[in-house]
């Protein structure tokens, strides 16, 4: 009869923590569905972040580069308030907000449409959850 | 009477701080507040955390200073939350690690990385605390008359005996509860201010004449010595006595003394300076020194804060009080909302500055335009009552940074550079106040928003690319990270020192070194990948790499 080994029970996060005390190479390992699984992740949202990043650009970078160009829109005055003061004091936050809005259901996207976690991952996710210990039977 | 307005904010900050003492146990509860935080106290918190005097009180002053440009300060102050949720808010949770250097040696695995990181984190913070303590020096000086060292040890005492107490726990309550205080005090006053300013000066605030004669009679108090040029022969009052014509030339002010302008006289000049209401100030470009390349300065100062917000190590601790990736993701996306609503405001106190207290840009103390301006739009006790509310969301502003920093510092040294015990942790915050307390005595004459933005361009020249290619680009190696992070530092670092040193004329080698995180951020980049690519990367790498994308409930139980 074999006896059951036995295994410590910790979140995910302490395992990393605790695995990290001896160096990267010292982390538990991922599994080669783990490694597909995270490589598909890896790329769809580094595609996703790119076109955020240009968004972002576009503001921080396109928007100094109009208003050094264009000194005339000075003249627009709406509600009084000269155009290019409006471009630099209000119009960025709500662009802003708007692309982090995007961006974060984007990337929330991807995880989900990653599939399901594997089933041993949910259990033990969903009782660390509840702040349930999980004992295993042992011989 | 300004000044009793701080006291109920240190208190509060003390009972909320006290509070999380009970609980705690651990290393991790001091540092991280056992990562139980939701999203949005979360976001409250790093955005309570992040509103430090530069964005109080800074931006106002540079606006009546360098111009609407400026504005450009804040833009890219809320980006870096926009960048951080875009590359690296939820790998870098999903890390596991602590801080930055743990960061970096989970990632890389290398204790010589992981103190040259502590090493960075010391110099970031120290750039980044003298400001906030220099402000709250002189914001004293101003409410109260009181002697600038009074107010740095007194904000150096609430914050190193809150942090002592509570740690990061009671840091989170506070730094919440701050960002609501802040935004309060922010925008009532500045509602109640161009409500109060009447037409003509909303008028005048929107279409600004350049300032070269005092409109009224004008009081200027130099605090610290300063060089202006009469420009045509002026009746001056120095310190009360009678009026003494001077006659056109270069005069020295010596500090601690007040001239008074009739009506009428013609403003002397101040040579390198952008006068208020003038074309260049009006101009949406930030170009302070008079550089003549305004499109060049602005790019770079955005590149540093959006690039270096990243990096800062009060900041991306906080990100691992969040539960999972997922919510450290969210915190991000609600930080840059909370701080977008609070950024609408500055831009009111600086132009509303320009218009009615010009004659700060004389006395070079534009960092108390907000504090002063409510006493100059109403003398009556309404006026006091808003100063002492604005005095009020200043310290706040103090405290909540610097109680971030230290926890950094704290952290730096007694986690990643002496490993110790919690006791020992818990003694190296006040004992990191008293050091900056020092350090802040003799800085009275720093401008608060330029040294914070310095702390931004060595942030973004060595955090930003080690975080960046560590989570995104698996081929990166140590040496690359060592290599890469030593190149940026002593580039943005090195830059900004030497072009103190060398003083040279405006231009763009003087923008180039003052504001160097156009090209020292893209050096640190390109060295960094360039001497990668020359090794190879250890077999572990990918799987280090991969393991920060990979969402916590599909990491499964423990295996070999």
């Amino acid at each position: 009869m074999t006896r059951q080994r036995r295994v410590t029970v910790t979140s995910p996060q302490t395992r990393v923590a605790l695995g990290r005390r001896h160096g990267p190479n010292h982390l538990p390992r991922l599994t080669p569905a783990e490694i597909a699984i995270a490589t598909r992740i890896r790329r769809a949202q580094l595609r996703r972040a790119v076109t955020a990043l240009l968004a972002v650009g576009g503001v921080l970078i396109g928007l100094p580069i109009v208003l050094a160009l264009s000194p005339g829109l000075g003249e627009l005055r709406p509600a009084g308030i000269p155009l290019p003061w409006l471009a630099v004091a209000v119009l960025p936050y709500p662009a802003m907000a708007g692309l982090a809005w995007w961006q974060l259901r984007r990337a929330e996207r991807v995880e989900r449409a990653a599939g399901p976690a594997t089933e041993t991952a949910a259990e033990t996710a969903a009782e660390t959850a509840a702040g349930r210990a999980v004992p295993r039977e042992s011989g | 009477m300004s000044a009793v307005a701080i006291i109920p904010v240190v208190l509060a900050t003390l009972l909320i701080g006290a509070r999380g003492v009970a609980a705690m146990r651990s290393t991790s509860d001091f540092l991280v507040a056992s990562r139980r935080i939701s999203p949005t106290l979360n976001a409250a918190a790093v955005s309570g955390e992040y509103l430090s005097a530069a964005s109080f009180l800074g931006v106002a002053g540079l606006v009546v200073k360098d111009g609407v440009g400026a504005l450009w300060y804040p833009v890219g102050f809320t980006a870096g939350y926009l960048l951080m949720l875009t590359l690296v808010a939820a790998p870098m949770r999903r890390s596991g690690a602590l801080t930055v250097p743990d960061f970096a040696e989970a990632r890389l695995g290398s204790a010589v990385l992981r103190r040259f990181s502590a090493t960075v984190v010391l110099v970031i913070a120290c750039l980044y605390l003298v400001p906030q303590f220099t402000a709250a020096g002189q914001v004293l000086t101003l409410v109260s008359g009181s002697p600038y060292w009074v107010g740095v040890v007194v904000a150096g005492a609430a914050v190193s005996i809150t942090l002592a107490l509570g740690g990061m726990r009671a840091a989170t309550y506070v730094q919440a509860f701050q960002f609501v205080l802040k935004l309060m005090l922010f925008i009532v006053p500045a509602i109640w201010l161009i409500l109060q300013a009447g037409p003509d000066t909303r008028r005048e605030a929107l279409a600004p004449v350049a300032f070269t004669h005092f409109g009224q009679e004008t009081d200027v108090d130099f605090r610290l010595g300063t060089r202006l040029a009469v420009v045509e022969p002026t009746a001056v009052r120095i310190d009360g006595g009678p009026a003494e014509v001077l006659v056109p030339g270069v005069y020295t002010v010596p500090g601690e003394t007040r001239w008074s302008f009739p009506a009428g006289a013609r403003v002397p000049e101040i040579r390198g300076a952008v006068v208020p209401g003038s074309g260049p100030w009006q101009r949406p470009l930030l170009d302070a020194d008079s550089t003549g390349h305004p499109l060049l300065a602005t790019l770079s100062v955005l590149a540093a804060t959006a690039l270096g917000t990243m990096g800062l190590p009060h900041v991306l601790v906080r990100f691992h009080t969040s539960p999972d990736g997922r919510s450290a993701r969210r915190t991000a996306a609600i930080t840059v909302f909370l701080l977008g609503t609070f950024y609408f405001f500055p831009a009111v106190y600086g132009l509303l500055g320009a218009v009615l207290l010009p004659e700060l840009y004389l006395s070079g103390a534009t960092d108390t335009v907000v504090v002063a301006l409510p006493a100059r739009v109403d003398p009556g006790w309404t006026g006091s009552l808003f100063t002492a509310l604005l005095t009020a969301g200043a310290f706040a502003a103090f405290l909540a940074t610097s109680l971030g920093l230290l926890l950094a510092v704290a952290g730096a040294v007694s986690h990643d550079l002496v490993p110790g015990t919690l006791r020992r942790l818990r003694l190296t915050a006040p004992v990191a106040a008293g050091v900056v307390v020092l350090l802040a005595l003799p800085a009275a004459r720093i401008d608060v928003g330029v040294l914070v933005t310095s702390a931004f361009a060595v942030a973004a020249s060595t955090f930003c690319p080690l975080l960046v290619l560590g989570i995104w680009w698996p081929r990166l190696t140590l040496r690359g990270a060592l290599i890469g992070m030593a190149a940026g530092f002593v580039a943005s670092a090195g830059g900004m020192g030497a072009g103190l040193v060398a003083g040279l004329e405006p231009g763009l080698p003087s923008l180039l070194l003052a504001q160097p995180a156009i090209w020292s951020v893209p050096l640190a980049f390109a060295t960094m990948m360039l001497v990668s690519l020359r090794g190879d990367p250890p077999p572990w790498a990918e799987s280090a790499m991969l393991r920060l994308h990979l969402d916590e409930t599909r990491v499964a139980g423990p295996r070999r």
